[in-house]
């Protein structure tokens, strides 16, 4: 049963971030001035960074769904959430009046997409520490490849 | 140990993707120049453009200033009272999204053929709630001004500061 829900949660937390990175493709643009908004970089380094982001968020959602490196792909999650939600917080704290840049629209940073990052964290913690798990019960294969614990 | 070396790779490895990922993008992050916040930048208020089937059409600092001083535009400003009471654009009526005051705005507004509208958010949210409200009643013709009260003090636009006597008498000041 365990190892279900960590496969549930593996690919749950990967299509996330496979969506959240390709709904920023199409204005990676618009994506580097959501970041300089959080004020929390130099100016010089927010293009560079946003690309970045936006590369690994496509990186370890492709192998957090595929099961490949699983536990290494959970650990990066979680150490991007980890940035996400000290962002979050910085700015709301801050009362800057922002977007979150999450998925690529408009959506108003708020307190509720603080709380949104935490099970994706609890999830992403959970993989790095436990395993992949399996989606089928009794399946094996490249979803284990990696292996669990 | 192990996992840490992944983790490592596929950092480094996203990295380099996503740098690929912007070449290829159609509007890619500017590499070789800082981005810096809007707000930083002076230009963070409502700069966003107009997105939507409803979304209300934006209208220049240059263009309005030209209808303030003519006369052919009402304004309003949709921002927090106390903000308008610390300044705002000459003549400019207050009326927030929500709350009372709605009557007498618009017996004020109904002598100008177009109303433009401000506020102090990034994404012209108040400015486009007190639209939707002024077109449901009536109102046709309404623009929201692009980069609001800072734009227009930037550009030496006219402005007062004090409470909006106007608003609650329904007569013009």
């Amino acid at each position: 049963m365990k190892s279900i829900l960590l496969g549930l949660a593996r690919a749950a937390l990967g299509a996330i971030f496979l969506y959240a990175a390709v709904t920023k493709l199409p204005d990676m643009a618009a994506f580097a001035t959501d970041i300089a908004n959080y004020r929390m970089l130099p100016a010089a380094l927010v293009p560079a960074t946003s690309a970045a982001v936006v590369g690994i968020e496509l990186a370890v959602g492709l192998l957090l769904v595929a099961g490949v490196a699983a536990r290494a792909a959970a650990l990066v999650t979680a150490g991007m959430l980890v940035f996400f939600i000290a962002g979050l917080s910085q700015a709301l704290l801050r009362g800057i009046d922002l977007h979150c840049g999450c998925f690529g629209g408009t959506e108003l940073a708020t307190w509720g997409t603080v709380g949104r990052d935490v099970p994706m964290l609890a999830a992403a913690v959970a993989v790095a520490a436990w395993g992949p798990g399996r989606i089928r019960p009794g399946g094996v294969g490249r979803l284990g490849v990696d292996g669990g614990r | 140990m192990k996992i840490y070396l992944q983790a490592a790779l596929v950092a480094v490895a996203g990295s380099l993707a996503g740098l690929a990922a912007n070449a290829a993008s159609p509007h890619p992050a500017p590499l070789g120049r800082p981005v810096r916040a809007l707000a930083e930048a002076g230009t963070g208020t409502c700069q966003l453009p107009a997105e939507g089937p409803l979304a209300t059409p934006r209208i220049s600092v240059a263009e309005a200033e030209v209808r303030c001083t003519a006369c052919t535009a009402g304004f309003v400003d949709a921002r927090e009272e106390r903000e308008y009471e610390a300044g705002h654009i000459t003549n400019a009526l207050h009326l927030a999204p929500e709350g009372a005051g709605e009557e007498a705005v618009l017996a004020q507004l109904a002598a100008f053929p177009l109303v433009v509208i401000y506020d102090g958010q990034a994404d012209c949210g108040r400015a486009e709630a007190v639209a939707r409200r002024l077109r449901a009643r009536g109102v046709k013709a309404v623009r929201v001004l692009t980069g609001s009260w800072p734009a227009w003090m930037a550009a030496g636009g006219p402005g007062v500061s004090g409470p909006c006597d106007l608003c609650q008498q329904g007569v013009a000041r």
